[in-house]
């Protein structure tokens, strides 16, 4: 079977390059049947991986460890999900999983796009297909997945595989990577339909409005993949962290910044025809911080936590970097004339400036991650010196970052379009501002002295009330003006213009996110050697270990402790800890007790066993779970902005009597 | 020799795929309004309007940011029907002669754009020229 996997992949990188070809000489030489048969080529390219794919998934699943991806990263004790998550576990599958996604998403933009846009969609295939093409030359020459394993000439195998990391084999992680990689890849689609309206002369921003919901979407599953991976590291790695800065954290932070700002700076180029030019390198730059994100977490070129994804591939993701990079620059060189503002920034005090220094903040944000993630490669390169920089670094320069981003949160909505007056400002600010300061006072005369945990919750209830303030004064005009009740008129309001009041959920979402981030200045540890019968207190909890266990599986062997959590004198509940150490790939895991609570997370690790006492380590993580509430107000956000507003974008036919319906609805 | 054969399918299979393209295949052609970009412009432009006039009347504007803005962009919607009138106005006259009746007795259409409309006007409210028919 390996054969026809490989096989599968081969011809998909033959059938790619043709189908660069045929659509740009299609093209070029009005050939319609040469740019059909390049779309077929795309949908050839996804079966072509599927098959090759599946033959993949089907050899973990039954253990054919002549396979030595499957012998690398599976063994037979493991669950069925984690032998399926094994697909992209390691090096090989990973990126033919890339490749497999890559190809879904070309099939699905050939087939919603096969009767629209035909003036540059041949130019999309192209771009999409060599994106396409240069995954696929890792796959069937660089790192195959179907390589077998042999001794001298003759395939042999092995009687059980070397396992999954240990790390990896939980829940969210089988999740996790699966969404990183949808918002990695779905970035590709946005960046062809630019570059093609680029290279096409397309006039309009009908690229814009085509892509807009592929890019929500994958913003979205970028963001879904980088919360899981926190919540991934909160509850596994067992010091309960859930943002380290570790390189391949920020390798998926930085796309997601990048696409964060072209989600708000394309509403400029919507609203006033402005700010093209940095709309198309925005897009391009989110792309290019997609594929270097893999490359840091494929190549290993700084070290990290998630090492286990080195190899020597980096080589060819520079070179493809360096020549996209410089290509997309002359394109965009070569069309400047066709990117010409249509009008011009009003006044400083405005929503587009507003939205201006959002994306100025935004992109320093990124630039200092960058910076920071590439230290150690950039001064081992001039001194010789490897010289990582940690997280206080990262904390002491992105706090007051993100402080000042959460504030143009708050001030974005409260800004008009063009202009704002003192007395707009006046009325807008007003209770926002109150509400903010007031609390930020009683925290300071409740005891707490933190600047940061002050300015951060004081802005947190400004931007929400901001938003509230949005909520409340538009359904209480709809509620005034069409009779029906007041939750009624926030539907309704919500409904009109679904993309301003799903972004401002998903504001929310970032606030309540903020809220639980900032627990951190509270946090409370305390590291215990214990017997049983020991206690021990933390913040208001008393500990009283019961029982030391230990134990088989068959997968791992485990040592727990059985905790008597009590507050107050009073019996609150039973926890838990494990330690596992998993037999096929020799590694330990921690498996956590959580009590979890609005107001703070009670956190157990069984850190260690050494005869009869237990190395014991308790934390107290305030506000923590409000990190994952906001998280899901934040995709929930997101799906509202996803929906098709009520009102469409139409002709306002009272004043401009007659308009014929053949350019009324524009796509929303 | 199975590996062979189930290569050998798939490969022929692609083959067939990408270049069996029967002439009934082929997407039929769409215009392009030479317009289209200048529509979404006039779009942006009523949905701009659209959101200045309910931020008014939810109070978040002053009367004097609400009346200059409103200036704004009608000087721009105003500028945008003008570009549109000439890009019409500039097409080679390969449309519908003068003369000719409407399609649909129901139908009426402007003698300078071709563009039809579901009752009388005196103007076009796609080109803004008269209905009447040229002289």
């Amino acid at each position: 079977m390996e054969n026809v996997g490989a096989l599968a992949v081969l011809l998909a990188f033959c059938v790619a390059l043709y189908a660069i070809v045929s659509s740009v000489v299609g093209k070029l030489k009005r050939k319609p049947f040469l740019v059909l048969s390049g779309e077929r080529a795309v949908y050839s390219v996804f079966i072509l991986l599927t098959i090759a794919s599946g033959i993949l998934v089907y050899a973990f699943l039954t253990g054919d460890f002549h396979f030595s991806y499957v012998a690398a990263h599976s063994n037979n004790a493991m669950p069925s999900v984690y032998k399926f998550a094994a697909w992209w576990g390691g090096q090989e599958g990973s990126l033919l999983f890339w490749s497999w996604l890559l190809s879904g998403y070309g099939a699905v933009v050939v087939f919603t796009n096969r009767r629209k846009h035909r003036e540059f969609m041949p130019y999309v295939i192209a771009i999409l297909s060599t994106i396409q093409l240069f995954f696929l030359l890792l796959n069937a020459f660089v790192v195959s997945p179907f390589q077998v394993l042999a001794e001298g000439q003759v395939v042999t195998t092995v009687a059980d595989g070397a396992g999954l990391n240990p790390l990896l084999q939980y829940p969210a992680m089988a999740i996790h990577p699966p969404m990183l990689y949808l918002g990695y890849v779905g970035f590709a689609v946005p960046f062809a339909f630019a570059m093609a309206s680029l290279i096409s002369r397309a006039k309009g921003d009908s690229w814009i409005h085509t892509t807009r919901r592929w890019t929500i979407v994958t913003w979205l599953f970028q963001g879904i993949g980088i919360v899981l991976g926190s919540a991934w590291a909160y509850h596994v790695l067992g010091w309960g962290g859930h943002w380290a800065w570790d390189p391949v954290e920020n390798a998926s932070l930085l796309p997601w910044l990048g696409g964060t700002a072209f989600l708000h700076s394309v509403m400029m180029q919507e609203k006033k025809g402005m700010m093209k030019v940095w709309n198309m390198v925005l897009i391009a730059a989110t792309f290019f911080l997609c594929i270097f994100g893999t490359f840091l977490t494929r190549s290993g070129v700084v070290s990290s936590v998630h090492a286990f994804a080195q190899s020597p591939i980096g080589k060819y993701f520079l070179v493809f970097i360096i020549v996209g990079v410089a290509a997309t620059i002359a394109l965009i060189l070569m069309r400047l004339p066709y990117l010409r503002s249509e009008s011009e920034l009003e006044s400083v005090v405005s929503r587009e400036s507003s939205f201006l220094f959002n994306n100025l903040v935004l992109l320093a944000s990124c630039f200092a991650v960058l910076w920071g993630t590439m230290f150690p490669v950039l001064s081992e390169a001039i001194t010789n010196e490897k010289i990582s920089l940690d997280a206080p670094w990262f904390n002491r320069l992105m706090i007051p970052i993100g402080l000042f981003l959460l504030f143009l949160t708050g001030v974005g909505p409260l800004f008009a379009w063009r202009r704002t007056s003192l007395e707009s400002l006046r009325k807008n600010f007003q209770i926002p501002g109150i509400a903010g300061l007031l609390l930020a006072i009683g925290l300071f005369i409740g005891g707490t002295r933190s600047p940061w945990a002050i300015t951060s919750l004081g802005l947190c209830l400004f931007v929400a009330a901001s938003i509230f303030t949005e909520f409340f004064r538009g359904a209480r005009a709809i509620h005034q003006k069409n009779g029906i009740n007041f939750a009624h008129a926030v539907f309704e309001l919500t409904h009109r213009n679904t993309r301003r009041y799903g972004g401002y959920l998903v504001h929310m979402g970032i606030v309540l996110m903020f809220v639980g981030w900032t627990g951190a200045a509270f946090n409370k540890n305390v590291v215990k050697e214990v017997k049983i019968g020991d206690s021990f207190d933390i913040a208001s909890y008393r500990i009283k270990v019961t029982d030391l266990q230990q134990g088989d599986k068959g997968n791992y062997q485990w040592d727990s402790a059985v905790l008597e959590v009590s507050k107050n004198g009073s019996f609150l509940q039973t926890m838990e800890p494990e330690r596992r150490f998993y037999k096929a790939s020799q590694q330990g895991a921690a498996h956590i007790a959580l009590r979890t609570r609005l107001n703070e997370d009670l956190y157990i690790n069984f850190a260690a066993a050494q005869g009869n006492q237990a190395t014991i380590q308790a934390y107290v993580f305030p506000l923590v779970t409000w990190i994952w509430i906001g998280a899901i107000v934040l995709v929930l956000g997101t799906l509202v902005a996803l929906v098709p507003s009520k009102v469409t974008r139409q002709y306002a036919r009272t004043e401009v009597v007659g308009i014929t319906q053949k350019h009324v609805t524009v796509e929303n | 020799m199975i590996i062979i054969v189930i290569g050998s399918v798939v490969s022929i299979a692609v083959i067939l795929f990408l270049l069996a393209i029967r002439p009934g295949d082929l997407p039929k052609p769409v215009p392009v309004s030479p317009v289209a970009h200048l529509d979404e412009r006039k779009a942006a432009i009523y949905e701009n309007l659209r959101d200045l006039q309910f931020e008014y009347r939810v109070g978040k504007l002053s009367d004097m940011d609400y009346q200059a803005t409103k200036l704004d962009l009608q000087r721009e919607l105003a500028k945008v029907l003008a570009e549109i009138e000439s890009v019409l106005g500039a097409l080679p006259a390969t449309k519908t002669p003068p003369a000719a009746a409407p399609a649909s007795p129901r139908k009426f259409m402007c003698p300078h754009c071709a563009a039809e409309f579901p009752q009388a006007l005196k103007f076009c409210g796609e080109c803004g020229k008269s209905m009447k028919a040229r002289a």
